[in-house]
């Protein structure tokens, strides 16, 4: 599903922030990436959601070579990508309801073609009561999940999520990565990025863990210390 | 690409919708009112939209004032007769009425009286002059009935015959009255020209400043797989929205403006002299046409404010992405 080859990365005439990346990402994995602040997990994930072009090497996604893509084709790969952040970046004069549903209304669907999925996806976020609330009415949690539900309305295959925990105490986040993993079992391809390597203990999902630019492979059920002295 | 996504969370688009929840009334814009500067460009595309009309209607006036003026003049000739010594005024001017009447497309000749020829010379020469002991030039004036078929080349030569005599066709005047009016009509393009390229810049610099504004939700649209023509088409439809509003304001304004000049100066002068600076201006009046133009000009001034913003927030995008 995406494949990085010998892939790096600098801005401009700047050094390279990512360094000679090489892996693949089979389709209904999950995965987290993790790494100190400035390791490039943000560049990373910039390049995976196919706003950054790499400066070398080449990805591949959804079996194309990204590099080949024009603007509609890219905007065409990029609406099979969903995107959570961590400031949640929901728009403050919609509703939970409107903003969830922005993906599909920015396909031209009308309301009543997209209401009940909306609905029952905000339902099983545990947001339904709160459908019509503005967002700075939610709690940081609510947010996150209206976040992921809208990052997740359009079906996308792959859910890229750039520390999604980042604002919210430790047991919430442990729940919303269990959301998450629930999101996986439905068969969604996951890359989720946090330096909370305590809250990876909990998971066993594999780990990319950058340093310096570079990337390095953790199999499953790998602890964070084990994860930190490699 | 497979639609994978979370079959088990929710049913597939294709299965009846469940019963949902009473919908809200209206969607909310994308973009939201309050971010764009509405107010200050409404009201300056209503001042634009205003002087826009207010020139159209100068202009409409100035060309309907000229058109008119050049049409009655261009109905009547004047034959002139200059006193010569030895010659019979009087006789002169019997021949002279007699030789215009026999001329083919001429509907009436007349020759002023003394009396009347001495008042069209007191203005220049004011009151309390004794005008009987003076030679003046006496006139006849020939109405055509068609000024296209009137044989006046023929009635010129006819009055060779008369000492003193000639004809004045006021060709002359009719070429400066529709050299000025055309004058007047290219001033007013040019006018209107710049006044649309003003609005296009104030337009640019408020879409720039709305882009700015709205830098994050265009981020956000941008994010889940919105296109540049979705974003720029709400952008658009903000701003032809208050395009129109303005336009609207700005040609009613003109319309009430237009129509309270026409009444004014019907009341200035009601009588004589009213008629007559209604003969040489106009009525002040800008007619059914007039006011179509303006309301023409309504959304001419709101799809130019949507269009201009469309382009503006294209050219801004294609150089983001």
């Amino acid at each position: 599903m995406i494949e990085f080859t010998n892939v790096g990365l600098r801005y401009g005439q700047g050094p390279e922030i990512l360094k000679d990346l090489t892996f693949r990402i089979e389709p209904g994995s999950f995965h987290f990436l993790t790494g100190p602040s400035g390791s490039g997990k943000t560049s990373l994930l910039k390049l995976l959601l196919l706003s950054l072009k790499p400066t070398r090497g080449t990805v591949t996604m959804f079996g194309e070579d990204v590099s080949d893509l024009d603007q509609d084709r890219l905007l065409l790969m990029r609406r099979h990508i969903g995107i959570v952040f961590q400031e949640f970046r929901l728009l403050d004069h919609l509703t939970t309801f409107e903003n969830v549903a922005l993906p599909l209304r920015v396909l031209g669907q009308p309301e009543h073609h997209y209401r009940a999925n909306v609905e029952e996806l905000l339902d099983w976020v545990g947001l339904g009561e709160r459908m019509h609330a503005h967002p700075a009415l939610l709690s940081g949690g609510e947010k996150q999940r209206a976040a992921i539900a809208r990052a997740v309305i359009g079906r996308p295959d792959i859910l890229l999520a750039d520390e999604p925990t980042g604002n919210l105490d430790p047991d919430l986040s442990v729940r919303l990565v269990t959301l998450f993993a629930e999101l996986n079992r439905t068969g969604t391809t996951i890359i989720l990025a946090t330096h909370e390597l305590t809250l990876l203990d909990n998971f066993a999902f594999p780990r990319m863990v950058l340093h310096g630019g570079e990337l390095v492979f953790h199999e499953q059920g790998q602890t964070a210390g084990e994860a930190r002295r490699s | 690409m497979s639609e994978t996504m979370n079959e088990a969370v929710r049913p597939p688009t294709d299965a009846a919708p469940p019963p949902s929840r009473p919908a809200r009334h209206r969607t909310t814009p994308i973009v939201p009112e309050r971010s764009v500067a509405g107010r200050t460009l409404m009201l300056l595309i209503a001042i634009m939209t205003f002087l826009s009309a207010a020139t159209l209607g100068g202009v409409v006036l100035v060309q309907k004032s000229a058109v008119a003026w050049s049409s009655d003049v261009g109905r009547e000739v004047t034959i002139q007769i200059k006193p010569v010594e030895g010659e019979v005024m009087e006789s002169n001017l019997r021949l002279a009425v007699s030789m215009a009447k026999a001329t083919p497309g001429v509907a009436s000749a007349r020759a002023l009286t003394l009396q009347e020829s001495q008042d069209l010379l007191r203005p220049w020469l004011g009151e309390g002059l004794d005008l009987s002991t003076l030679e003046i030039p006496r006139l006849v004036t020939v109405q055509l009935s068609d000024p296209r078929d009137a044989d006046v080349e023929k009635l010129a030569n006819d009055l060779k015959s008369i000492k003193g005599a000639s004809l004045d066709t006021h060709a002359a005047w009719r070429k400066q009255l529709n050299t000025m009016a055309g004058t007047v009509v290219i001033s007013g393009i040019i006018a209107l020209a710049l006044i649309v390229a003003a609005t296009v810049l104030a337009v640019i610099f408020a879409t720039r400043g709305a882009m700015a504004t709205n830098q994050e939700i265009v981020d956000v649209l941008h994010f889940i797989g919105a296109s540049n023509g979705f974003i720029a088409g709400e952008f658009q439809g903000r701003f032809l929205m208050i395009g129109l509003r303005g336009g609207i304001i700005g040609g009613l304004a003109a319309i009430l403006f237009f129509f309270v000049i026409s009444l004014v100066a019907g009341n200035v002068s009601p009588t004589g002299a009213g008629a007559e600076l209604g003969m040489l201006f106009g009525r002040f009046s800008i007619g059914y046409d007039g006011v179509a133009g303006i309301i023409a000009v309504v959304p001419v001034i709101a799809a130019m404010t949507a269009v201009t913003s469309r382009l503006t927030v294209r050219r801004f995008l294609s150089q983001i992405s």
